[in-house]
């Protein structure tokens, strides 16, 4: 730090120390945005007003996690920056596995998506109905995720839809596909 | 002397940020959106150049091209968003003291990105930022052009 002027302009803000967060804070967050959006709207139109938040959310992220990073070249190494950098800082872990089919559909795989692990799966071999709402249940708190994703790859460039399916909670699939 | 103009340019080639450091007149900010503009071609040009096989690129990219009265130097970051400076050295420039530069602007941005209430796209008006630029610009002109930069 010996290069630092002796009075910076007044412009220039002091590096403050980093602050912290208990992580439960932001599970309570997005649990209880998922909830607020419910009770306000119905349907669609809370799915589509998370997704909203959520895409701004990824835009900003994106901008933030990029900015040490070489130039990003093709859309395979943005979607690899998402699966390992990007998923790293949000959700504590890397993709578990990726595939595509090289034509323009990404399938991720998370075996244990942190933001699920609060959800109890239904017992195992309880009939299918209580499955199915478990699954929606769980869907409603996916719109989120899916938006945050979809902009931090929007702003990078890649215009993309994104899917979640959670099959066997908590693991959990993406599927992003690409716009033509 | 030294940096005569801080620019930003969006995704779509959208102006979202053009200041003179120093007062100008409106013919010279006629002129300096003209340079600004045909710098936009010398950005495009270094991206398809630089292209190669499975190599990673920087974002700095160099000096642009140098015009009767400035130098224009450019940066692209990852979000497509172009930074320009024009620089009135009349001597050598340090790559490394513009790099410098560069990365404390690409820093601003991000933190005034993450404002909230900034909306994507849209031209970036915010005092604290003007302030900040202003703040970058002035190390530069004090100590980066002459000893060979500051550390970040």
């Amino acid at each position: 730090m010996a290069g630092i002027p002796p009075a910076p302009s007044p412009g220039v803000v002091a590096k403050k120390p980093a602050r912290r967060c208990a992580e439960v804070c932001l599970e309570l967050l997005c649990a209880e945005s998922v909830r607020l959006f419910h009770a306000k709207q119905s349907g669609p139109a809370a799915a589509a007003a998370l997704e909203a938040v959520g895409y701004r959310v990824g835009q900003q992220l994106a901008e933030r996690y990029t900015r040490d990073k070489p130039r990003l070249g093709d859309t395979l190494e943005i979607i690899k920056f998402v699966c390992k950098d990007f998923w790293q800082a949000l959700f504590k872990k890397q993709v578990d596995n990726l595939k595509t089919n090289h034509r323009g559909v990404y399938v991720l795989q998370d075996n244990g998506f942190r933001w699920l692990q609060r959800l109890s799966p239904p017992a195992p071999g309880s009939d299918p109905g209580r499955e199915e709402a478990a699954r929606q249940l769980a869907l409603s708190y996916l719109h989120l995720p899916c938006g945050i994703v979809r902009g931090a790859l929007c702003h990078l460039g890649v215009i993309c839809t994104v899917e979640a399916d959670p099959k066997q909670m908590p693991s959990c699939t993406f599927t992003i596909r690409i716009m033509a | 002397m030294g940096i005569a103009c801080v620019a930003f340019i969006g995704p779509q080639n959208n102006p979202m940020y053009l200041r003179s450091i120093d007062p100008a007149s409106d013919d010279l900010y006629m002129k300096l959106h003209y340079v600004i503009h045909c710098a936009l071609d010398a950005v495009e040009e270094k991206v398809l150049l630089k292209r190669g096989p499975g190599d990673s690129q920087d974002a700095y990219l160099g000096l642009l091209y140098p015009t009767e009265d400035y130098k224009v130097y450019g940066y692209l970051t990852n979000t497509h968003v172009k930074v320009l400076l024009l620089l009135d050295d009349e001597g050598a420039v340090k790559d490394e003291a513009v790099m410098r530069v560069f990365r404390r602007l690409h820093g601003l941005y991000v933190d005034t990105a993450s404002n909230p209430f900034h909306k994507f796209g849209l031209p970036l008006s915010s005092p604290r930022f003007d302030a900040a630029v202003d703040g970058v610009v002035s190390i530069y002109r004090g100590a980066g052009a002459s000893q060979g930069g500051f550390m970040t």
